[in-house]
């Protein structure tokens, strides 16, 4: 047993850094008093640390703790993505006027945001159900407080309690099916689960396999409002607007890609049977939930995009806009090969960049105006040149237009989709959603550059040469990756590796 | 007719009964006093089913904890001018449909379904040694991390539940 | 003893009673003590397959989802009683700013 605990605790320093830094964090609340900001700087240290460390399970395909958590290029790579998030959000709050205006209690904020990341770390390896359950609420718990940490603000108070009920309701279907599964398969883990389903006890064509259907789709709501898919998205909006802008942020980037890390391997693992040589993967005869994961996908990219429309507030329409994308990432897992999957990684690269810049910028403007909603950022371009010039860069990338890291990524999603005979139309789906979210992107736009504003809203808005700064950094990647995106499809592809036992 | 048939149907249907009076009752209070005994029937069941373990910290738990919390809740958020605990309205054709395809579905497929079960009746063995061993062997690491997850909850519920 | 069906009707007819309480009712606290309702039948599933399957590590899982569901409804009140002292109300039809 203490071979077990010493081999797998070596595998596992990130995780562990990062309880450490929960745990110092909330503390340091008590020794910083005069400057509680600063437990922020704490959990940056630790963040950071957590990152340096990562470089120790690259490298691994292995399972530890027995097989509770697999330690894979895969999780791997995921990680990288949420620590970077992670890392980035820490410095939107250290800036955040919100935040700042509640500072006695940062380090209570910080240290939900850590769990928050501890949790996502352990969703992107959790290869035993109870695990998933587990890490899927160290997330949620974490995600209902922040959301709510504007105890003052009426709609803070609101999105939280409605996050809190959906979200229960979600893990409870989610245990349901678990519990079916168990009494099919008589296992917790996926690759017991893998087993039994290949030893052809649940044929398809009978009623086990139907009892298996029915706890698929029932999982299927745990992951989906994770990633908010229709039709579990109806937190998404209200969350999104009523929660801090760093928590909106850090819940539409990261939050998601621990959702999908975890619904792409369970799909993976229980189902599989081969990987053949070109990367198509080869299912347990009868599993075909292809046809499940796309009606999902094309129901909520159209309903991301047809009910951002009408939007009036900003961190609204960036909601229903990454429900849309939860949308067509979820076009690469339809496809079920390896280039879907290297497809979605990448996606989620050059979402990252996007999404978290446009958040920023939104950030910083609402600082300066108070107001989020997209009739005031009339007149942008004239009042602040560097930044509008940056959310006009945000938004093209967001619709997928060239030379913008958005184009590239849903360029790999298009051709994973095609490379598969019979998805022809859901990549036209995808196209129409695509020309329809340019509408309402561009209205963003229109008023940055094409109207002006009332006569008190005219003035020039002075931004630090930190927030220039900021907004440059997201900027920047988002045309450089457009343009010079090799290393990170060589990056995704090496890292499709599941550990299959 | 065994008794221990007799005794499934006694507990099923207080759990059920009280089940119903949870969510169709007007009064709050009403509803918070009839979970407890949901959770009382269920905890029956579990001993019932052999799980002695279980069954215990069911009650320590569930009626000890979270249904007093639930009580708190109840009482610290009414209106202090109402005497009666009232708690609105109810829409009925969302509950005939989710009723009628949600259960539905899920009773024919589980009662037609043939479950691997094992041959004759188990042992009545505790299991309170079997749970122990394998939170520490094969569950290590939920079971530390739980801890983590209580830790989340206790801080966040002081958080979140202080005043100004 | 019985077949396993009686246990699993019991419990999935406790799941979707939980479910239509969720649906209909308005008001938070009565909506939490259906999500409790919920969990209980999952438990009672996950228990009779234990029983009936010899295995152990179903009454495992029921361990972990008691200890989470006690944090869940600890947090879940915490929040309400923060929208409370905001609102002086619980009732979901009254609190509404966030519309579509």
């Amino acid at each position: 047993m203490n071979e077990i605990i010493q081999s797998s605790l070596s595998l596992l320093w990130p995780e562990l850094t990062l309880t450490v830094t929960f745990i110092l964090t909330l503390f340091s609340q008590f020794a910083l008093r005069k400057a509680p900001m600063h437990s922020g700087y704490v959990a940056l240290a630790g963040f950071l640390l957590a990152f340096l460390l990562l470089g120790t399970q690259g490298g691994s395909d292995a399972s530890v703790f027995g097989v509770m958590l697999a330690v894979d290029p895969f999780a791997v790579f995921f990680k990288y993505l949420i620590i970077i998030s992670g890392i980035l959000v820490l410095g939107f709050s250290l800036q955040s006027e919100e935040i700042r205006n509640n500072a006695e209690h940062a380090g209570e904020y910080f240290a939900f945001l850590t769990s928050m990341t501890l949790g996502m770390f352990l969703m992107a390896g959790a290869s035993n159900l109870l695990m998933m359950y587990l890490s899927i609420e160290l997330v949620s718990l974490s995600s209902y407080v922040l959301s709510g940490y504007l105890r003052n603000v009426e709609r803070s108070n609101e999105a939280a309690l409605k996050y809190v009920i959906f979200g229960a309701v979600s893990s409870g279907l989610m245990l349901y099916g678990i519990s079916l599964i168990y009494g099919l398969t008589g296992a917790l883990d996926i690759y017991s689960m893998r087993d039994v389903l290949a030893t052809g006890a649940v044929m398809p064509g009978s009623w086990a396999f139907a009892t298996l259907v029915a706890a698929v789709i029932l999982i299927i709501g745990g992951f989906g409002y994770k990633i908010s898919a229709v039709p579990f998205h109806y937190w998404t909006p209200d969350v999104y607007e009523g929660a801090p802008i760093t928590i909106t942020a850090y819940l539409s980037v990261a939050s998601k890609a621990a959702g999908f890390a975890i619904m792409i391997r369970f799909f993976k693992v229980a189902f599989l049977n081969t990987v053949s040589a070109d990367g198509a993967w080869e299912v347990l005869a009868g599993m075909n939930w292809e046809l499940i994961i796309a009606v999902i996908s094309v129901l909520t990219m159209t309903l991301g995009n047809l009910v951002a429309l009408w939007q009036d507030n900003l961190k609204r329409m960036l909601a229903y806009s990454s429900i849309a994308h939860a949308g067509y990432m979820l076009m690469g897992l339809v496809v079920a090969t390896d280039n879907g999957i290297a497809a979605i990684m990448v996606y989620f690269v050059m979402y990252l960049i996007m999404n978290l810049g446009a958040f920023y910028v939104v950030m910083v403007v609402a600082q300066k105006t108070g107001s989020e909603d997209i009739d005031d950022y009339r007149g942008l371009a004239y009042r602040a040149p560097w930044v509008a010039g940056a959310m006009a860069i945000f938004l093209v990338s967001l619709t997928g237009l060239p030379p913008t890291a958005g184009f590239i990524g849903k360029l790999w999603i298009f051709a994973a989709v095609l490379s598969k005979p019979g998805f022809v139309w859901l990549a036209i789906i995808g196209v129409i959603n695509s020309v329809i979210s340019l509408y309402y992107y561009a209205r963003v736009f229109r008023n940055m550059y094409l109207r002006q504003g009332d006569e008190e809203k005219a003035q020039p808005i002075l931004f630090g040469s930190r927030t220039i700064a900021g907004s440059l950094i997201f900027a920047v990647p988002t045309i450089v990756f457009g343009l010079y995106f090799g290393p990170i499809l060589e990056w995704a592809k090496n890292s499709v590796t599941l550990f299959l036992r | 007719m065994e008794l221990t048939d007799i005794i499934f149907y006694i507990f099923a249907l207080v759990t059920i009964g009280s089940a119903m009076i949870v969510v169709f009752s007007r009064n709050l209070v009403y509803s918070a006093f009839s979970l407890m005994f949901t959770f009382l029937g269920v905890a029956g069941l579990y001993v019932l089913l052999l799980a002695d373990f279980l069954a215990v910290t069911q009650l320590m738990i569930y009626v000890g904890g979270i249904l007093v919390l639930m009580i708190f809740g109840v009482m610290l958020t009414h209106r202090v001018v109402n005497v009666e605990i009232s708690s609105g309205a109810m829409r009925v054709i969302p509950a005939t449909i989710v009723v009628g395809v949600f259960l539905g579905t899920l009773l024919l497929v589980l009662t037609r379904t043939k479950w691997m079960v094992m041959e004759g009746s188990p042992d009545v063995i505790g299991t309170t040694s079997m749970i122990g061993t394998a939170l520490v062997t094969d569950y290590l690491l939920p079971f530390e991390v739980s801890g983590v997850v209580l830790l989340v909850a206790i801080v966040a519920a002081a958080f979140m539940a202080r005043k100004r | 003893m019985l077949s396993i069906n009686y246990y699993l009707i019991l419990s999935a007819v406790l799941f979707t009673i939980g479910v239509v309480g969720v649906l209909t009712r308005r008001n938070a606290i009565l909506i939490f003590m259906c999500i409790e309702l919920m969990l209980n039948s999952v438990n009672l599933t996950l228990v009779a397959f234990s029983a009936y399957l010899g295995n152990v590590e179903g009454q495992v899982l029921v361990f972990f989802v008691m200890a989470v569901a006690a944090a869940e409804a600890a947090v879940g009140l915490a929040i309400v009683l923060a929208l409370f002292r905001n609102h002086v109300t619980v009732n979901l039809d009254e609190i509404n700013i966030l519309k579509w």
